[in-house]
């Protein structure tokens, strides 16, 4: 819907947005600031100032300092195998629960709606033990392969698109003699593409964003990634604010620009679940 | 290869591995979280005995327990009173303004930052010591405002739950939008014929049309208030003392920092529990309210 408001009140309106624009930019422009200061420069002048003379140097040795390279290295691993690995998986649920009936369908679509309500951290004092027996633990192979799961939003998503393509086109296909396999690699996985950038995109942040998987379970200095190279970075509580900001704006870029750049997706993925279509 | 042989060689195989992965790394989790709970294992010991319901016992008699469920429902209250506010937002965001995408854009932006940069960010702007907030009261004649955002017991929880909304307030009022967006328009139109007025309109289309929307919000709330854990793990580690633990911080210290296994496992059954009866009362309460 679409409303049009009388012009009159059209001014409070852009009050009010501008007022929130405020509120959300004013934490990330004082930490862009301070990331630029020099350390003279944060003693003497109020936080709140603009930087005298813009200065790399923080965002360098908060880099060097603080591991950014390998932070930047592992996340990329991480998000990169466990985007594909989960798009496929998820996929390859969706098309089975769509396409095919059999004895326990109902069993595991119970399962996954289940799994819904497993808490969050708490349920690492278990798992913890069962990532350690299979000799996981302190490796990139412990995030990857909870990461990689599918869950039900996912499948959710994934089975509205599927629903939408006539299964005539896969019944043409089996008169061509094609297998189920190359059913869904040839003909349903490509039309399930754009679903997949969706879902891969809102993955990737939640990977860029976790922290808690990576902390308890790759304490190793090599396998930081962005989110535990920043916490071990502050808990070592050798470096002043101005460090610390930089550090912090390292870490927030990358979300930052896949948010200034796919925005779209992001959005979609956001609201696919929420809105019936 | 017939195609009933196939079909039940790619039933297997497609689903072998998404659906062990859940089972390893979900439900049987959970069911052993269940087993523990019922133990004193401590986490390294080989062995372990079982005590009944006594850690289930101890965690309700536990006041630090009782304390950190206030400091959750702390977040789940303030929340919801946002929930209005955040309508209101998307409602506006739906008009004809020019430059509303530029605002859902902005209004967006904290959600998809970086948890750990924006709780050390908020550690930093709360420092009492010309910390950022604390200049700018000083710089608009609100001295008296000024305080030890994180180590005063009494202020410390609120300064916490402000992270909390300036984090995830935006993702409430983009779902809104979303069910705003799915409203048909002819619906507005045929009800300005019947002579309605703006707040007929609100009452009786704009807010069935996102009820959808609002339960979703309202379960995400239960989940993510009973759940919190980040911004208080990273910015206070739940103090000073016991001021700002949340139930999962101290469920995850008494398992990791204190090696209480059975105790911790008994509080995150409970924590299941409550999210599951939480949530089912409050779709219930919805659904009765909304048909």
């Amino acid at each position: 819907m679409k409303h049009n408001y009388q012009t009159r009140s059209l001014p409070l309106l852009y009050l009010l947005f501008a007022f929130i624009t405020a509120i959300v930019l004013f934490p990330i422009l004082i930490n862009v600031f301070t990331a630029f200061k020099s350390p003279g420069d944060l003693m003497n002048s109020s936080p709140l100032a603009l930087p005298k003379v813009w200065s790399f140097d923080n965002l360098k040795s908060a880099f060097e300092k603080g591991n950014m390279l390998i932070g930047f290295k592992n996340t990329g691993i991480l998000v990169l195998v466990s985007v594909i690995l989960n798009t496929i998986l998820g996929a390859m649920t969706a098309y089975v629960l769509n396409r095919f009936d059999f004895r326990f369908k109902k069993v595991i679509m119970g399962m996954f709606i289940v799994a819904m309500v497993v808490p969050f951290y708490t349920t690492e004092v278990a798992r913890f033990q069962i990532i350690k027996s299979f000799g996981l633990y302190d490796s990139l192979g412990a995030p990857l392969l909870i990461y990689a799961g599918t869950d039900l939003l996912q499948i959710f998503i994934f089975l509205q698109f599927i629903e939408k393509i006539s299964s005539q086109l896969d019944e043409s296909a089996m008169i061509d003699g094609a297998s189920y396999i190359s059913i869904f690699t040839r003909i349903l996985f490509p039309l399930l593409l754009p679903a997949s950038a969706t879902l891969g995109i809102i993955k990737a942040v939640d990977i860029m964003n976790d922290m808690y998987i990576p902390y308890l379970y790759m304490p190793s200095k090599e396998l930081h990634t962005l989110s535990t190279s920043l916490m071990s970075f502050v808990g070592q509580r050798a470096s002043s604010f101005e460090q610390l900001s930089a550090a912090i704006l390292i870490v927030l870029i990358p979300t930052l620009l896949l948010y200034l750049f796919l925005q779209r997706y992001v959005f979609s993925g956001i609201t696919a679940g929420a809105v019936k279509e | 290869m017939s195609y009933s042989l196939q079909k039940k060689l790619v039933i297997v195989s497609f689903l072998f591995i998404p659906v062990s992965l859940l089972l390893l790394f979900l439900l049987y989790p959970s069911l052993r979280l269940l087993q523990f709970s019922l133990t004193d294992w401590n986490g390294i010991s080989k062995s372990f005995h079982y005590v009944g319901l006594e850690n289930y016992i101890a965690a309700f008699k536990n006041p630090d327990v009782w304390k950190a469920l206030t400091n959750n429902f702390l977040y789940f209250g303030i929340h919801a009173i946002f929930i209005p506010l955040e309508v209101m937002i998307a409602v506006f965001l739906n008009n004809k303004m020019r430059a509303s995408n530029f605002f859902r854009s902005i209004v967006f932006m904290p959600y998809i930052l970086n948890g750990v940069a924006v709780a050390y960010l908020f550690s930093f702007l709360y420092n009492p010591i010309n910390g950022p907030i604390n200049s700018l009261l000083e710089s608009i004649g609100l001295e008296s405002w000024i305080q030890n955002w994180l180590s005063d017991k009494g202020v410390v929880n609120y300064s916490l739950i402000v992270v909390s909304l300036w984090r995830f307030s935006g993702l409430h009022v983009i779902l809104f939008l979303a069910g705003l967006q799915s409203i048909p328009n002819d619906l507005y139109e045929a009800a300005t014929i019947d002579g309605a007025g703006p707040l007929k309109k609100f009452v009786h289309i704009t807010l069935p049309g996102i009820s959808r929307v609002m339960e979703i919000v309202l379960f995400l709330n239960v989940r993510g208030a009973l759940q919190v854990f980040d911004i208080p793990f990273l910015m206070t580690q739940g103090g000073p003392g016991l001021a700002s633990t949340t139930f999962t911080v101290y469920t995850i210290q008494t398992a990791f920092k204190y090696n209480n296994y059975g105790l911790a496992s008994s509080l995150a059954i409970i924590l299941m529990l409550m999210i599951i009866v939480f949530s089912y009362f409050q779709g219930k309460l919805f659904k009765g309210k909304g048909d």
